[in-house]
């Protein structure tokens, strides 16, 4: 147990840097999500607070002691890596016991740790069996197995389901969750997966080509995203511009009154979740427009509707739309997100 | 139309597999070359060895030319020469090359001239590097003369014995030379596949610098080292050239004394030859195989080789 500080961490491989100034904190017993499309540095990140790479600058604070200069096996934090890389030349119970053997513990106390693990990640009975005599999602428990039998102060997962289908995958999270909620083990979570990230933690941390670009709640990055690169990671589609004049903001699609912004005759970005949008009936509320293109995705069906001179997604549950076909939609005014402008 | 598209699908997916019979008509022409030329010359081998000889007058079975070197004290002699050059050499090269293993996986991939100077040695033959080490090492050698130029040594004479030595010293560092390359490269491919990532999990499960070495990296290239080992065994147990260069006149090596035997004026002495040759052929095929188990064994258990 103990919180995980990053302070302006910078990061690189020979002279370009690969995250920069990054600050985190994960709290004492958390779990926070690391978020962030393939190749934004999120390995990178992990690999320093687990001590593997050593940051350009900045601080690395485990349990409130600095990391900075201590090699990987003196930090209180273990890494789950994204292959799991289990020890061929060991069956499941000498992988899990590996850590303690290390540190000289006693045979009894090992077994005894390693068959509570066992127990807590699904594994009880099959301390003998061979690695490759193993599923994909049994591999993936005993990576977590094994990293958890140390109580480390930090648990850094990297990936940990990503090789894994889609219904195993929901198991496994859940699995994660649990076992989080009952050993509150400080954990940070690494995924490109925004759904993933949104379901597993209270704190997100979205990382966009090496810097955080926000930090917060799921619904806070979700419904209240900072700019509209952090909109579009989470699906958002539907961009449009607009004029802000004394607290109300103008545009061709919608007005929305905008209390808590103050920059008057500015030129502002807005945007619109596209299952937001809703398809009218009757002929006199919102804007007109004419349906593009449909494509059914099961419970929704996504509709490209052209109003004007921009296309808007709609995310819908109706399925009887025709291209050609004219329409109106609705943009209600408190579904509206627009961001303050950049400097 | 459906069924158009099933049966094309069908055909597809059930196009005859070339079953055994075709492959053994593809292959046969060069498998009679390799059973005559081998397996020929074993039988025959075999078959003079069990004393059947006609050129010589000898026509009948026995095995009592296997049982004349069995009993010959020399036999045993040579055959403790042997074992301590090919184990020594073996024992040696597999210490340096796990060690030169770790120097280039920690050289970034970049240090090319490195990997290319290290390879030469796996291309020179070894009868070269024999003569090459007796030019170099012989009391008559280039290191003897430039020791008694630069008044090192009073005499040519007193330059110590590194060839035809009674420890084989120039045999064993000859075949430490030419196969550490072998071995290192062997170990090298596991270690950067997955030895790099083992470790860096073993750093993070609380391995010190001794314990990932004992408990992650000689595991992982257990498999590898043991099969190029016995590998090496073989080869430097059955071969030659290097020890009828470099070796003693007595006791000899079994292949140099197979060879003495075998080329013999006296034509008795040509079985017990052949003898000792098939002894030591048991022997490398056991080797051999052994290192084939290995490495079968390895890959069942996922361990890459
Ligand atoms: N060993 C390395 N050498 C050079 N560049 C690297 C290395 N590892 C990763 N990178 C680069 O750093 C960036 C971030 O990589 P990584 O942290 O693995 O991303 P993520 O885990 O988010 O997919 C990528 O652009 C990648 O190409
Ligand atoms: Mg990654």
């Amino acid at each position: 147990m103990g919180d995980l500080e990053l302070k302006n961490i910078t990061i690189g491989y020979g002279n370009t840097p690969v995250i920069r100034d990054f600050s985190l904190t994960v709290e004492n017993g958390q779990m926070a999500s690391l978020l962030g499309p393939s190749g934004a540095g999120k390995t990178t990140v992990l690999r320093a607070v687990a001590g593997l790479l050593q940051p350009r600058s900045g601080a690395i604070i485990i349990d409130g002691r600095p990391a900075n200069g201590l090699p990987p096996e003196k930090r209180n934090a273990v890494m789950v890596f994204q292959k799991t890389l289990l020890f061929p030349f060991m069956n499941v119970e000498q992988n899990i016991g590996f850590g303690l053997q290390m540190q000289g513990r006693s045979t009894g106390e090992i077994r005894r740790r390693v068959e509570k693990i066992l127990e807590l990640t699904e594994l009880t009975g099959l301390n003998r069996r061979k690695i490759h005599e193993l599923s994909g999602g049994q591999q993936q428990r005993v990576s977590l197995a094994r990293a958890l039998v140390l109580k480390p102060a930090i648990l850094l997962l990297d990936e940990p389901l990503s090789s894994l289908d889609a219904t195993l995958r929901q198991h496994m999270r859940e699995l994660i969750q649990d076992i989080q909620a009952q050993t509150r083990i400080t954990t940070l979570f690494v995924t490109h997966d925004q759904a993933e990230a949104l379901m597993m933690s209270q704190r997100v941390c979205l990382l966009l080509n090496g810097r955080i670009r926000q930090v917060g709640s799921p619904r806070e990055l979700f419904y209240r995203p900072a700019d509209p690169d952090v909109a579009r990671f989470f699906g958002g589609c539907n961009f449009f511009e607009g004029r802000l004049k004394n607290g109300v903001y103008y545009s061709q699609y919608a007005t929305v009154a905008a209390p808590g912004l103050s920059a008057n005759g500015d030129r502002l970005t807005a945007t619109i979740r596209p299952e937001d949008i809703r398809i009218c009936a009757d002929g006199n509320r919102g804007i007109t427009g004419r349906v593009q293109k449909t494509s059914f995705e099961g419970t929704t069906t996504r509709i490209w509707v052209q109003c004007q001179d921009r296309v808007f997604v709609v995310l819908a549950p109706v399925t009887d739309l025709q291209a050609g076909q004219s329409v109106r939609l609705h943009l209600p005014p408190d579904k509206i997100r627009i961001f303050a402008a950049e400097n | 139309m459906t069924t158009n598209v099933t049966s094309t699908g069908n055909n597809a997916r059930t196009r005859p597999n070339p079953g055994l019979p075709v492959i053994g008509r593809l292959v046969a022409p060069a498998l009679l070359v390799v059973t005559v030329l081998f397996g020929g010359g074993l039988l025959l081998g075999f078959l003079q060895g069990l004393g059947y000889l006609p050129a010589a007058g000898m026509k009948v079975f026995t095995l009592q030319h296997f049982a004349n070197v069995l009993a010959d004290p020399d036999f045993f002699r040579s055959l403790g020469l042997t074992l301590y050059i090919s184990v020594t050499s073996t024992a040696a090269a597999a210490l340096i090359s796990i060690f030169m293993a770790l120097v280039l996986t920690s050289l970034a991939q970049r240090h090319r001239v490195v990997h290319f100077i290290f390879q030469i040695p796996l291309t020179v033959p070894h009868l070269v590097i024999a003569v090459a080490v007796v030019f170099m090492f012989a009391p008559t050698g280039l290191f003897s003369r430039a020791a008694l130029k630069l008044g090192l040594i009073n005499s040519s004479a007193s330059f110590p014995l590194l060839t035809n030595d009674s420890w084989g010293i120039g045999i064993v560092c000859t075949y430490v030379w030419k196969e550490v390359p072998f071995i290192t490269l062997m170990i090298l491919s596991v270690l950067r596949r997955t030895g790099v990532e083992l470790l860096e999990v073993g750093k993070t499960l609380k391995a010190g610098r001794r314990q990932r070495f004992f408990y992650i990296t000689l595991p992982t290239i257990f498999p590898s080292l043991g099969a190029a080992c016995l590998i090496v065994f073989a080869y430097t147990f059955g071969a030659f050239e290097v020890p009828f260069l470099l070796g003693q006149t007595y006791p000899m090596t079994l292949p140099v004394w197979a060879y003495k035997n075998y080329s013999d004026v006296d034509l008795l002495a040509r079985p017990e030859g052949i003898a000792i040759g098939l002894i030591i052929a048991a022997v490398v095929t056991t080797a051999v195989v052994a290192s084939q188990l290995l490495t079968k064994a390895a890959r069942r258990r996922g361990l890459v080789l």
